[in-house]
């Protein structure tokens, strides 16, 4: 049935060149990275425009706004009264997270930095994002995002240099 | 969302990375090598996707999660410097063709036979590496590149065929 078994033998016999020494040590230190403070996004690393954000909240409250009008209007339409009365339990407004994602729309490597104190230089990555969190209402299947762009600085360490 | 104390103890309790990663690495090199001349760029492919996938949080066995973000992590690459890249590429062809050895070789048949491999298809090489060197399966195969697995197992056919018949041919 298998006409290739013997190419597909030879394949296996073919051994892929080891990575460098370097490439464990290295990713090591980014995941240990991601544990402490490196990686963790820290507020002069972190640049949220906040006229985005705020004009997207601002946009999502009106949209709620008008949501909740449009459902008390209903409630007081006689016509609408008279045929299906009002829930005995107010349905909860209440949110959950339903999702977030990031978006890496562009990188900028900045080259080789000496941080104060250090010997080793560091490599400074600028990363622009959008950033989209999403929250959802099980209750009603009403949904609220608020997207914002933000902007990102990783300080990678480099050795060998 | 993750927080902080969830990644510390995700590093915590998943020290078997590092023996994870070191099965791995000669295969995700090899797999990031398609895309990339040197090995010093596949390495680097390698560690970026390892940490992005290291921190989504993902199963250390989801290897087609893994493979994929390889692919993902070498495309977005070669698109953000494909400029840098075809300049260095022009830079580099007056002055030196040639490219780190992606295999130990042994002997000329087994010359003849990475010869073989650099003239398939990307499509092809690209399953071929992911089944014969890293042991995918055709479903993970299938998962990592967003294909059917007949279409992950006709590719595979395809470039045995195609080897053989290159190997013939030169014979």
């Amino acid at each position: 049935m298998n006409d290739f078994s013997d190419i597909e033998s030879e394949l296996k016999k073919l051994r892929p060149t080891q990575p460098s020494a370097d490439l464990l040590r290295r990713v090591e230190n980014a995941i240990v990275d991601l544990s402490g403070e490196e990686k963790i996004v820290r507020p002069h690393q972190f640049r949220i425009h906040w006229l985005s954000l705020g004009a997207s909240l601002a946009a999502a409250a009106v949209v709620l706004i008008f949501l909740r009008f449009d459902f008390q209007k209903a409630a007081q339409s006689p016509g609408v009264a008279a045929q299906s009365p009002p829930p005995t339990k107010p349905v909860p407004a209440t949110f959950i997270p339903a999702g977030a994602t990031q978006v890496v729309y562009h990188t900028r490597d900045e080259g080789l930095f000496f941080p104060l104190h250090s010997e080793e230089p560091v490599r400074r990555v600028r990363s622009r994002t959008q950033e989209t969190l999403q929250w959802r209402n099980p209750a009603t299947g009403a949904s609220l995002q608020v997207s914002y762009p933000a902007e990102h600085v990783q300080f990678i360490p480099v050795s060998g240099q | 969302m993750k927080d902080h104390e969830e990644v510390m103890d995700n590093v915590a309790t998943h020290e078997q990375w590092k023996t994870v990663f070191s099965e791995l690495a000669p295969g995700l090199v090899l797999f990031a090598r398609q895309w990339v001349r040197s090995s010093a760029d596949a390495e680097d492919i390698v560690q970026d996707a390892f940490v992005k996938f290291w921190r989504r949080n993902h199963k250390i066995d989801n290897r087609a999660l893994l493979y994929a973000t390889v692919r993902s992590t070498a495309l977005d690459l070669i698109r953000r410097d494909s400029r840098r890249a075809r300049r260095e590429v022009e830079a580099s062809a007056d002055v030196d063709l040639t490219i780190a050895p992606q295999f130990y070789v042994d002997d000329e048949s087994q010359r003849a036979l990475i010869c073989a491999l650099d003239r398939l298809p990307g499509e092809q090489r690209e399953v071929l590496v992911m089944k014969i060197w890293n042991e995918l399966t055709f479903a993970e195969i299938a998962q990592a590149l967003e294909i059917s697995q007949n279409t992950a197992a006709s590719r595979y056919r395809y470039a045995l065929a195609a080897l053989k018949k290159d190997l013939e041919r030169v014979q």
